[in-house]
């Protein structure tokens, strides 16, 4: 057998875990890898990814467990211990606990611009090798998607030969050949790696486990009902799951039309006072820029603009 | 052996990809998650021209429920695929199929049916068709579900049932495997063999009547039926024997592994059971003696196979993703009574696990194994003959600080009474929906945010099940500030009635002081489900308000066709290909159909048109506060199964509005009156401007193949415009 797996657990499974918001494109790119092994490298395996109502923006996670042809597919879900783990916004790194399971001298990929050292204290990873890549820039200058340059590395993780994978690409998206290619190739030299020796204040952990929310069987009200007013939303932020891009607020420019208002879609994140608006509250805002778009153009400018950069990593 | 090729699917495509080498006549589709993909992939190939199966999109699961039956007595081999709340509204229709002695199959991918809504995996709706007289095979992996849709076919055909093939829900539906299909159609079809010759409703040269008004005769239909059981659990080993030669893969009524003469026995239902074979592994590695059982076949009940699989061990666990609550579990009576017939001194251990979705891993295979070896030497939890595996019990101490205080009437009326609609001031109304998760620039909540600011004072509100629902009640958390109920998908409405009657009586009684209105919110695609009972809100006059975002599909499942969607538009079930062109009829008027109701008050609106829609929610207000009924239709974009511009929803609105393809207007009690004429203003632009920015559910519609789609929505728009225009002008209309 000319393609050897980079590591099997005891059931004979290489876990490569996919960590991502809805709208990254880690499905995609996970059906794609399951593909290539199956068809161009006759392995077998699984791939089952998290689904439910989640909405775009939503955190996400998709498993692809590869093993050799012959091993017994077993089991469902997602893999609780990957050697390999691709990280599509580090945000979720610690709201996830991504470090829970990971197996010793794992690999791990991250679309970042920090250092792979800078990485490794905040996940607090046991062993093993760290790559960086700032994949977002890489798929803007190439004009490619995300999941690109992350899936590029997990192939280079997987040790899939470089060509057949190309190949698929090219078969797959033949209008994107060139972007998605070119995506790849950055990718490989845009790489900031290395390699970590076990460190003991940072020990291997478990898996993660199912939560289990102080609310259970004892105490959840009659039927499942919520409390409101002890259990409203508004605490939460659902920034986390956004991408960080929300609109910056002039209050010079507002005239106080409250047209933005009529157009967001969670109106209660503009905070008004005395018939202006005072501010936004970024906590709400999931980037849109549904306001942007009809904020009117004053002498001023305009008060609601598109940021030049991410407000929020 | 006939050739078999590679196929990397997942339970649903398995479903799918068995339907087009079967060669079906019709299939009857209605989305419910987790199977609505396995349409979605039959509709694909239908567009791709690989298959040329008659696939009718229904607007109820009961209505397809009939679909297939009506392709089923015309002589037609009909296929369905469902879930849970799909299955159980099918209900109905159910005992009828088998008791007419209609064969065809249809395929669950099973999951929980409950309040509050869960749409993972759970066996409540396998559970509930167990005695409606089909056929029931079990699907734990990809592979089986491929396979025994062949099989289940051939049986059911040969004893005149129908049948049932059920596959979890998330886990096999959705997981991807590699599997092995037949090679050649051809292989595949011999496999089934030709329908058996039928009585058949399209015979006029030798008419019969089907479905007689039947009295004391009925039971004769039973006994019938029960022989055709024992006649399937006959001949079924003759089919896996028959499959097992064309294709080496095995299968049998039940399917044991592990020891041979175990201590423990595991009986698991599908992926439960395949995850609880590395669980035996472990453990005969480990030196003990255990086996998992996994039925293929639950009707017939494979009663002897059964026994002869779990007998001799001391303790045997039945794991169920389902309870009786209340009474031992369907599983484990039913093999206690088998057992109870050979004078069996097994102990039976009755665990309900897996409940809406929870995993089930190979760890709680061996939790329960071992509990079954130890057992009665185990913990007093465990010592129970029933008991749930994987709850749990939460921390009573756990006594959270209210994060918001209710709103109080005054603070949400403001502006209310002034002629002009002062959108600064309403800024300031506290919103009675904050912080959802939907996707960003989804316009559901750009339009009830702003209704909402129409209405003062106290409000209830009720939603259909829809992404409006599930991306605010999320599991402990709440967007809500204001009471709320999520019931059904289909029956807010009728729902709201029955509050609004109990809020006048107790008004009445003088139980309730307080002045509330009552909304119904409700996707498009819930009134589609949900039509007859909206129509009978309205034909009571209820009062209550019911609004409808529109967005042209059932997003909330992934973006199948609702009938309100375009004609041509591109829907995951109505896909664009050589074959077919789209959504192949023209979008349902909703406003007009309610009018013949002559209910108090109709309107449609639009968030392009905010004061319009603010002043429309006060007529709505003032409507159901003099007693009557009110509903109206909002158009709400749907960036993400559009694929349109999240920024550009207001645009989008504007320029629907303004191709008059969702005209603003209202009837007061028949009287039709325009809010917003486009054409008047000069600004009137051709639906093709519209879709433009609509993204590429609709773009393809600009291409010039499509011209004669385009023409003919355009034609239909103006149809409708220039019928709209002519009824406002005059009153008696």
């Amino acid at each position: 057998m000319s393609y050897q797996l980079p590591a099997i657990d005891r059931l004979g499974f290489c876990n490569v875990f996919l960590s991502a918001i809805g709208g990254d494109g880690a499905n995609m790119s996970a059906k794609l890898l399951f593909k290539i092994a199956v068809t161009e490298l006759d392995l077998d395996g699984a791939y089952d990814a998290k689904y439910g109502s989640e909405k775009k923006g939503t955190a996400t996670d998709v498993s692809l467990r590869l093993c050799y042809k012959g091993t017994a597919v077993r089991t469902s879900g997602p893999t609780t211990t990957p050697h390999i783990l691709a990280i599509f916004r580090p945000g979720l790194i610690e709201t996830l606990q991504l470090n829970r399971g990971l197996q010793a001298n794992a690999t791990v990929i991250v679309n970042t611009t920090q250092t792979p050292d800078e990485i490794r204290d905040r996940l607090k990873m046991h062993s093993g090798r760290i790559v960086c890549v700032d994949a977002e820039t890489i798929a803007e200058e190439t004009g490619s998607r995300l999941n690109m340059p992350m899936m590029a590395l997990i192939c280079r993780a997987l040790r899939f030969p470089q060509e057949q994978v190309e190949a698929v690409i090219a078969k797959t998206w033949p209008y994107a050949k060139d972007a998605n290619l070119g995506a790849f190739k950055a990718a490989y030299d845009g790489v900031n790696e290395k390699e970590f020796a076990p460190r003991a204040d940072y020990p291997l952990l478990p898996p993660a486990l199912v939560a289990r929310g102080q609310i259970g069987y004892l105490n959840m009200l009659n039927g499942g009902a919520i409390d409101a007013m002890t259990h409203s939303t508004v605490n939460r932020n659902n920034q986390v799951a956004g991408y960080g891009f929300v609109p910056t607020f002039d209050p010079s420019a507002c005239t106080g039309c409250a047209v933005c208002m009529t157009v967001c879609s969670d109106p209660g994140g503009i905070v008004w006072k005395d018939g202006k608006v005072i501010g936004l509250d970024y906590a709400f805002c999931k980037g849109c820029m549904r306001c942007v778009e009809v904020c009117p153009q004053t002498k001023k400018g305009k008060a609601l603009n598109r940021p030049e950069i991410a407000q929020v990593a | 052996m006939v050739p078999q090729k590679s196929l990397i699917a997942n339970g649903n495509d398995a479903v799918a990809q068995a339907i087009v080498d079967i060669g079906y006549d019709g299939e009857g589709y209605y989305p419910i998650t987790p199977s609505s993909d396995a349409g979605e992939r039959v509709s694909e190939a239908l567009a791709a021209g690989k298959t040329d199966i008659n696939f009718v999109i229904g607007t109820s699961e009961l209505a397809v429920a009939g679909i297939i039956t009506g392709m089923a007595v015309a002589g037609g081999r009909a296929v369905d695929v469902t879930s849970a709340n799909g299955l159980l509204l099918k209900m109905e229709e159910l005992p009828c199929i088998s008791g007419l002695g209609l064969p065809l199959v249809m395929n669950i991918a099973t999951r929980d049916v409950s309040g509050p809504l869960n749409i993972k995996n759970g066996h409540s709706d396998l559970a509930a068709v167990l005695g409606v007289g089909w056929l029931i095979f079990l699907a734990p992996t990809v592979q089986a579900t491929y396979d025994l849709n062949l099989i289940a076919l051939k049986a059911a055909e040969a004893v005149s049932l129908p049948a049932f093939v059920a596959y979890d829900g998330f886990h096999t539906s959705h997981g991807v495997r590699r599997i092995n299909v037949f090679a050649n159609q051809e292989d595949a079809r011999a496999f089934v063999g030709k329908k058996p010759e039928m009585l058949n409703l399209l015979d006029v040269h030798h008419p019969h009547t089907f479905g007689p008004y039947m009295n004391d005769d009925l039971i004769n239909t039973k006994v019938q039926l029960d022989a055709k059981m024992r006649k399937a659990y006959e001949l079924l080993p003759g089919i896996f024997k028959e499959f097992e030669e064309l294709t080496g893969r095995h299968y049998s009524f039940v399917e044991s592994y592990g020891s041979e003469n175990p201590d423990a026995v595991l009986v698991a239902l599908n992926s439960a059971g395949e995850a609880a074979k590395v669980a035996v592994d472990d453990m005969i590695a480990d030196g003990k003696k255990v086996r998992v059982v996994i039925p293929t076949v639950l009707r017939p009940y494979p009663n002897d196979e059964f026994v002869d699989a779990v007998k001799g061990a001391k303790t045997i666990v039945v794991a169920e993703r389902v309870s009786q609550y209340g009474a031992g579990n369907y599983l484990a009576n039913e093999l206690g009574a088998s057992l109870q017939r050979i004078g069996s001194k097994s102990t039976i251990l009755s665990r309900v696990y897996g409940i809406g979705g929870l995993n089930y891993l190979p760890e709680d295979g061996v939790h329960m194994l071992t509990t079954a070896l130890a057992y009665p030497n185990v913990s007093e939890e465990e010592k129970k003959i029933h008991a749930y595996h994987g709850a749990w019990p939460g921390d009573p101490s756990y006594k959270p600080l209210p994060t918001i205080q209710p709103l109080t009437a005054e603070e949400t009326t403001l502006n209310a009474g002034e002629e002009r609609v002062n959108l600064r001031k309403l800024a300031e109304m506290p919103t009675r929906i904050e912080k959802h998760s939907a996707c960003p620039g989804c316009g559901i909540f750009t339009n009830l945010n702003l209704f909402l600011r129409g209405i003062d004072g106290h409000v209830v509100l009720l939603f259909n099940t829809g992404c409006g629902m599930v991306v605010t009640t999320g599991y402990p958390l709440t967007s809500f500030k204001v009471p709320y109920f999520h019931n059904l998908f289909h029956n807010g409405s009728s729902t709201a009635t029955g509050v609004v009657e109990m809020y006048h009586r107790f008004k009445k009684q003088g139980k309730i002081k307080d002045d509330i209105t009552f909304i119904v919110v409700s996707g498009d695609g819930g009134d589609d489900i949900g039509m007859d009972q909206v129509i009978g809100s309205a034909l009571r006059n209820d009062p209550f308000i019911m609004l409808e975002y529109d967005n042209k599909g059932y997003m909330n499942t992934g973006g199948q066709l609702c009938y309100t969607g375009f004609k041509g538009q591109r829907n995951s079930n109505a896909p664009i290909g050589p074959a077919l062109r789209g959504k192949k009829t023209h979008h349902k008027d909703v406003i007009e159909i309610l009018r013949g109701t002559e209910c108090s008050y109709l309107f449609q609106a639009a968030e392009s048109n905010a004061r319009d829609m603010i002043a429309k929610a006060r007529k709505a207000q003032a409507t159901v506060r003099a007693g009557g009924f009110a509903f109206g239709k909002v158009f709400s974009v749907c960036p993400l199964n559009w694929g349109a511009d999240e920024a550009k929803g207001n645009e989008i609105v504007e320029k629907v509005v303004d191709a008059c393809m969702h005209p603003l207007y209202e009837i007061e009690h028949g009287v039709t009156r325009l809010s917003y004429d486009p054409e008047e203003r000069g600004k009137k632009i051709p639906v093709s401007d519209a879709f433009r920015v609509m993204g590429r559910a609709f773009g393809h519609l600009l291409k010039p193949d499509n011209a004669d789609l385009l023409q003919e929505v355009q034609d239909e728009v103006d149809r409708r415009w220039e019928r709209l225009k002519a009824m406002s002008a005059a009153e008696i209309l």
